[in-house]
């Protein structure tokens, strides 16, 4: 029974890890319909970024969250321009054309870090989120995975406010909806943009720092969170913001008592086999809210 | 009225006779230049007065900062050799030279540049970086009957082929975690029992089997072995050993699962008397990763610069050898580099036993290779002998095998006994008295 629960409490936390990266991804995707290779990269430099400037600043990780933010959130807002350029100029295929341009995000930020730092991994410092908090009788609580489970979803939270409670919002849900009737409405379409694009790298970098303090930084880690990025979304239900938080604990706990009770080998397969029959039985996510397939 | 000077359009047929002029003359100078190379490339390997030999090792990709450690190995040994005079053949010195094919970190890619670098008229072959591209390489060499030793690859899969022209010189991964994995087994208190995980790939599968056989071999309980992909989050499997509470907790991994797996550890307050892991756990990368979590973690190595070695023709002890790679590098060595020099030692012993001038031929390569099989070289890497026989066909079996616990600010060798630098701190303390 012990240890049931402690695997749940692992699940669960580690779908919190999920939630704070699926929520930008969700977030461009849905907004900017741009599928973006680079996610686990962004990730990944945001998670390098937290051990430099701790590292540098002599402060704790914890305490550099706000200046990760701010400054990949600059970087997003600065990069997605080009993107912008790429979807909509007279190309064959403009999404195939992001998707290029995302690879190449990727690839220059994974070449740009194992060049500058080289291929080590590195320890994101704190003392604050380290070891566990035990609970008698329910079991051991990590405090880094436990603050990255409540930084994902304060973000969900936060993001919803801001689409459903702000001009600003109502602005990106208008673009989404449809990009030319927004555009007719006087909307700016490219600020908008912007903005939506410089959140999803300031949330994801951010949750890179809290994911770097939980593992470490490592140049090679980012592929596995794009590979999670798009279960969540498959499993949410495309365009649906809410069900990346159902998605990230489905896979979470799904792949924490698959590993323990089962077989710890053929977890990803199971969790592969389980985004493909929710596609098949279910196109729409597993809460069925999603946008239709046309 | 037609223009005096102006031609008359060409007809068909005065067309394809130009076609025709200019294809025989293109072809022409084509097999011209083709019979040129050919004769430069005859007259090159007849007249050359150097070794020759070829380097095919990951320059670019995922695996480029191990493939310029095997680099910078390789290049010391020609440096060394080359400002000795080179290797002496019937009173004649011979100087060295190496070209470099990048392998681009992938298998095809290094077979490919194998290939081409064969044809090219090298006398023998340095191995890359990675077991999965020495894989890759071993049956071309082994086809084209040229020698080649390789100075980082550890996969035991690479021996059990039992491939005629290719060697080892770093030991096995599933020997050096076998005999570290022994020595931890006989620390006191004498554990009861091990929980063994480890990452599903060729190289920690093998190496995580190896630490069962062990186990068995001492007559330890094995309360768990399991493998996991290789991003798979640990604090499942940690909860799960935790559950069973073993005396020792082994775990066979590259260094970021490592980390990860031992952080898993940290934050659920899993304290087995030790952890132990092979590979990786002596560098900076590992160190770098944990901070000060890395502190009494086991693991094992093969060559350490402040070892009391002796030394060889080129290099005096291990430091003397350490010393020259700062020097020529700005870089502290480890065993990958100094099993690469001593990979150029090894070919500098057989191809004086050979006692045959540059160029050699396919005889004379294979000859090569019997000498290899025979070869005993005492280096400041350590002894080295090729196994003839077995799983372990061709690979290093002479060099000491060092386990190794960390330290606050590094490592000390805990065993063999006689090359042991302190006592080991066992049981290791727990996480929150650390």
């Amino acid at each position: 029974m012990d240890l049931f629960i402690q695997t749940l409490i692992n699940g669960l936390l580690l779908g919190g890890i999920y939630i704070s990266v699926g929520i930008g991804f969700a977030l461009v995707f849905g907004v900017l319909e741009v599928i973006d290779f680079a996610v686990g990269e962004y990730v990944m430099v945001g998670a390098f970024a937290g051990s430099v400037l701790a590292a540098g600043l002599g402060i704790d990780a914890l305490f550099v969250v706000p200046l990760v933010f701010v400054a990949f959130y600059a970087i997003g807002f600065f990069v997605q321009p080009f993107l912008h350029h790429v979807t909509t100029s007279n190309v064959p295929m403009p999404i195939l054309m992001a998707l290029v341009f995302t690879f190449g995000v990727a690839f220059f930020a994974r070449g740009g870090i194992l060049t500058t730092f080289g291929p080590n991994t590195r320890e994101v410092p704190t003392s604050i989120a380290t070891g566990g908090v035990t609970v008698s009788a329910i079991g051991t609580f990590p405090v880094a995975r436990v603050l990255t489970g409540i930084f994902g979803i304060v973000a969900v939270a936060a993001f919803l406010y801001y689409l459903y409670n702000t001009k600003g919002g109502l602005a990106i849900r208008a673009i989404a909806e449809d990009r030319t009737d927004a555009r007719l409405m006087g909307i700016n379409i490219a600020r908008y943009q912007s903005v939506a694009y410089g959140m999803y790298a300031g949330l994801t970098a951010t949750a890179g720092v809290f994911i770097g303090i939980i593992f470490a930084a490592d140049p090679g880690m980012g592929m596995q969170y794009t590979a999670f990025a798009f279960f969540m979304v498959v499993l949410a239900g495309m365009g649906y913001l809410p069900g990346i938080i159902v998605s990230g604990l489905v896979l979470g706990v799904a792949q924490a008592m698959f590993s323990t009770y089962v077989s710890g080998a053929w977890v990803f397969f199971v969790l592969f086999a389980l985004v493909y029959v929710v596609l098949l039985v279910s196109p729409q996510g597993i809460l069925g809210r999603g946008e239709p397939v046309s | 009225m037609a223009k005096r000077n102006q031609r008359p359009a060409a007809t068909s047929s005065q067309h394809r006779r130009r076609f025709l002029q200019v294809a025989g003359a293109t072809g022409a100078a084509g097999l011209t230049g083709f019979a040129g190379c050919l004769g430069d490339f005859d007259e090159e390997q007849d007249d050359r007065d150097v070794f020759r030999f070829g380097a095919v090792t990951s320059l670019s990709g995922d695996l480029r900062f191990g493939g310029t450690i095997t680099e910078r190995g390789y290049d010391l040994w020609e440096q060394r050799i080359n400002e000795n005079g080179g290797i002496e053949i019937d009173g004649t010195s011979y100087e060295v030279e190496i070209e470099y094919a990048d392998a681009q970190s992938e298998p095809s890619t290094g077979a490919d540049a194998a290939e081409q670098m064969i044809d090219s008229g090298i006398d023998a072959l340095f191995g890359p970086y990675s077991s999965n591209v020495t894989l890759a390489v071993a049956p071309i060499a082994d086809r084209e009957q040229i020698p080649h030793i390789t100075g980082s690859a550890e996969s035991p899969e690479i021996w059990e082929q039992q491939y005629e022209y290719t060697f080892g010189t770093i030991p096995a991964g599933n020997v050096i975690a076998s005999e570290s994995a022994g020595s931890i087994f006989d620390f006191q208190p004498q554990a009861e029992s091990v929980y063994i995980t480890g990452v599903n790939d060729p190289f920690t599968s093998d190496t995580a089997e190896a630490m069962r056989e062990a186990a068995v071999d001492h007559g330890i309980e094995v309360l768990d072995y399991e493998l996991f992909p290789r991003d798979a989050d640990w604090t499942s499997p940690v909860s799960a050993a935790m559950d069973e509470d073993p005396d020792l907790h082994f775990h066979a991994a590259h260094i970021e699962a490592h980390v990860d797996f031992l952080n898993a550890a940290r934050d659920l307050g899993y304290d087995p008397d030790g952890f132990f892991s092979h590979y990786g756990v002596d560098t900076e990368s590992f160190a770098e990763g944990l901070g000060e979590d890395a502190a009494h973690i086991f693991g094992a190595t093969v060559w350490l610069p402040r070892l009391d070695r002796g030394g060889d023709a080129l290099f005096d002890s291990p430091q003397a050898y350490a010393d020259a790679s700062e020097s020529a590098f700005d870089v502290t060595p480890d065993y990958t580099q100094a099993g690469s020099t001593a990979a150029g030692i090894v070919y500098q012993e057989a191809l004086q036993e050979l006692g045959a001038a540059p160029p050699l031929s396919s005889e004379q390569q294979s000859e090569l290779v019997d000498i290899l099989e025979e070869v005993e070289v005492e280096t400041f890497y350590g002894d080295i002998n090729f196994e003839t026989d077995g799983d372990l066909y061709h690979s290093n079996v002479a060099t000491d095998i060092l386990t190794i616990q960390r330290t606050a600010d590094g490592f000390d060798v805990v065993a063999p006994d006689e090359l042991r630098e302190s006592e080991p701190t066992y049981p290791a303390p727990a996480w929150d008295e650390r």
